[in-house]
């Protein structure tokens, strides 16, 4: 999967350049409708830099990107709940923002199901970037900049919600990830080592029932059996559905890039792999809601454990962390503390 | 014009449809809001509903789709170019100026609320846009009738009350189909808009007890329920 750029030679008067979208050999077809948002090189370009503007926000002090760190896989990195404007929390874990092109549903309880109607929630929410749609496009609009880049990607200086969402879901589609260790080994170009082959085995046997490949999530909504936090009283599905069988299911999150998402869960209780490990073996509360495939626990050896850890590490895909494609503007991220191969 | 026989098959078809149909005249619909006698007005008038509860009204907006002219001959003409927002504080959104080709009306139909396609297919704009604050944003689906005020039976955070109906799923739809007769109104339809029906209309709903509708789900059914009764056509 190589995106190959033109970028010299780009000007105002030229049509956008169409951009296409990487499907991974093996991959389903994506869910996004490409054809009503066909991306482009403009349209991505505004997008990334829509994505990393503070101006997004009520005090220009946040941007998706603030929450959405590249080197974290686009969650936000070692944080369980993410700063919003003027002190505040989020009441959920980021998640990593990858493969969204195959996904139906977004948020951990699948309430938006659209990716273009998903910017507007952080951009509106109170402990997110807590400012209006309205202003957004207000300052944008007033930016030379801007109207630029929106003629560019539109073919003209209008600058509207429907645009601008267009955009961000431009570049966020454009995150796939699909080039670690895991992938080179199923395409046939590397292989695992004994640890990684076994806690493969192991994990295809219980855990792909749910984190299916090659995304690692099947996209459903499981209760795990976790217990509620009586301070967020987050019940999850339930409160998009209204159906009391939905209690406390959340959306099967993707393990792709998991080494370096944690912490882990809808609330990021889970500080490391290991508390998911303990989670499924041992600290799962049974309800009749739990799932069916959970009834009787996970049961994990010490050595399944560290197996299945040589596993999940072979997701990380560092050809994604780094690609300086999906950096700020500009920059050229790799902070020192990343070095994983 | 590409090759002259375009022209010519077109201007064929104009005057063939010339013949069988009747010319396309404009039908212009206003929607006149009320609380009970009295017109409406934002802000600073207070109002009781049949339960005795005063309340004030800041905002009061809603979506018309759908809309179907039904003629005395039983045709039927879809004439819908919206969905429109329909909002107190905009005296122009609440005029609709369509067209359509039949004559003799009997009765029109249309739909408070838009359809579940509109609901998850992306960001729209015009009327829909997102930004027009009639869209729940982490619960995808539009508002499909809001009414916000103040009210001293309202128990919630400065004694306001905020209503916003809405839901598209199965179970939880909030669309209400409205059907009225026209009584041989040919050109300007005005239809009265009465809110004190929203408290009352089918299922009695107080301030007192539900002060805010926040999500698809029962009280909203209830209230969508309500808001169907709300419209009737003004000789
Ligand atoms: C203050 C932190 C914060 C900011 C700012 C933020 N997000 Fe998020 N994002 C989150 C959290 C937390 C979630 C999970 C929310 C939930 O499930 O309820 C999330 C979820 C998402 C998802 C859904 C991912 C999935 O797998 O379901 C996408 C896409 C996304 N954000 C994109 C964006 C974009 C685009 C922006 C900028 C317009 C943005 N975010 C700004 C914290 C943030
Ligand atoms: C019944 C379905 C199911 C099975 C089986 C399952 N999981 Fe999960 N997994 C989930 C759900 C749902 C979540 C999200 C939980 C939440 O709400 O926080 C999750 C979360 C996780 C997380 C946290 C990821 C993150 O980014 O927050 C990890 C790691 C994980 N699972 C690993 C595993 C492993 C390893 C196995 C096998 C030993 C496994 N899971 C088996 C459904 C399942």
């Amino acid at each position: 999967m190589v995106m190959v750029l033109a970028i010299a030679g780009v000007d105002n008067t030229q049509k956008p350049t169409p951009l296409s979208f990487p499907i991974p050999p093996g991959w389903p077809a994506p869910s996004y409708d490409f054809k009503k948002n066909p991306p482009t090189l403009q349209g991505f370009v505004l997008g990334r830099r829509l994505f990393y503007d503070e101006r997004l926000s009520r005090d220009s002090t946040i941007s998706c990107a603030s929450c959405h760190q590249q080197f974290g896989a686009f969650a936000t990195y070692e944080h369980s709940l993410s700063h919003g404007v003027g002190n505040t929390l989020t009441s959920r874990n980021a998640p990593a923002l990858q493969n969204l092109a195959w996904q139906k549903e977004y948020m951990w309880d699948g309430g938006i199901s659209h990716l273009d109607l998903q910017p507007l929630a952080p951009m509106t929410a109170v402990n997110e970037m807590g400012e209006t749609v309205g202003n957004v496009l207000h300052k944008l609009r007033r930016d030379t900049g801007y109207q630029r880049m929106f003629k560019e990607a539109f073919g003209d200086t209008t600058i509207n919600t429907q645009r601008m969402t267009k955009a961000l879901s431009q570049f966020v589609l454009m995150l796939v990830s699909a080039q670690s260790k895991y992938d080179r080994v199923t395409r046939g170009k590397d292989s695992f080592l004994l640890p990684e082959r076994l806690g493969y085995a192991i994990f295809q046997k219980k855990c792909s029932s749910c984190h299916k490949e090659p995304l690692f999530t099947d996209g459903s909504y499981r209760n795990i059996g976790l217990t509620l936090d009586n301070t967020l009283n987050d019940y999850g599905r339930m409160k998009i559905t209204g159906s009391r069988q939905d209690s406390l299911k959340f959306k099967v999150p993707s393990l792709r890039n998991v080494a370096i998402t944690h912490p882990y869960g809808h609330d990021g209780r889970f500080f490391s792999l290991l508390n998911v490990f303990d989670h499924y073996r041992k600290n799962m509360q049974l309800t009749l809601l739990t799932d069916t495939i959970l009834q009787h626990r996970l049961p994990l050896s010490n050595f399944e454990i560290g197996q299945s850890t040589a596993f999940l590490n072979t997701l990380t895909d560092t050809a994604f962390l780094k690609n300086p494609f999906f950096a700020p503007p500009g920059y050229n991220i790799t902070p020192m503390f990343i070095h994983r191969h | 014009m590409k090759s002259p026989w375009i022209l010519i098959v077109f201007s064929l078809f104009l005057c063939l449809s010339g013949f069988t149909r009747q010319r396309a005249h404009q039908v212009t619909i206003r929607f006149d809001h009320y609380v009970g006698q009295a017109p409406l007005q934002l802000s600073d008038t207070a109002y009781h509903n049949s339960f005795g509860e005063p309340f004030t009204v800041e905002q009061f907006k809603y979506y018309v789709s759908g809309i179907v002219l039904i003629a005395k001959d039983g045709a039927v003409q879809a004439v819908d170019a919206g969905p429109f927002l329909i909002d107190q504080a905009d005296p122009a959104s609440r005029l609709l100026p369509l067209s359509t080709s039949l004559s003799s009306l009997q009765s029109i139909r249309f739909i408070i609320g838009v359809d579940s396609i509109t609901n998850t297919g992306g960001v729209k704009t015009g009327d829909l846009d997102p930004m027009l604050g009639m869209f729940w944003t982490w619960n995808t689906g539009y508002i499909y009738t809001r009414l916000e005020g103040q009210s001293d039976s309202a128990h919630a955070p400065a004694h306001r009350y905020t209503w916003d109906i809405g839901g598209y799923k199965p179970g939880i739809n909030a669309a209400r189909t409205v059907v009225m007769p026209l009584n041989g109104i040919k050109e300007n339809l005005v239809i009265k808009v009465d809110l004190l029906r929203l408290f009352d209309g089918v299922h009695p709903v107080r301030i007192s007890q539900n002060p805010v509708c926040h999500e698809p789900g029962e009280l909203a059914m209830r209230l969508a329920d309500n808001y169907a009764t709300l419209f009737s056509s003004l000789p």
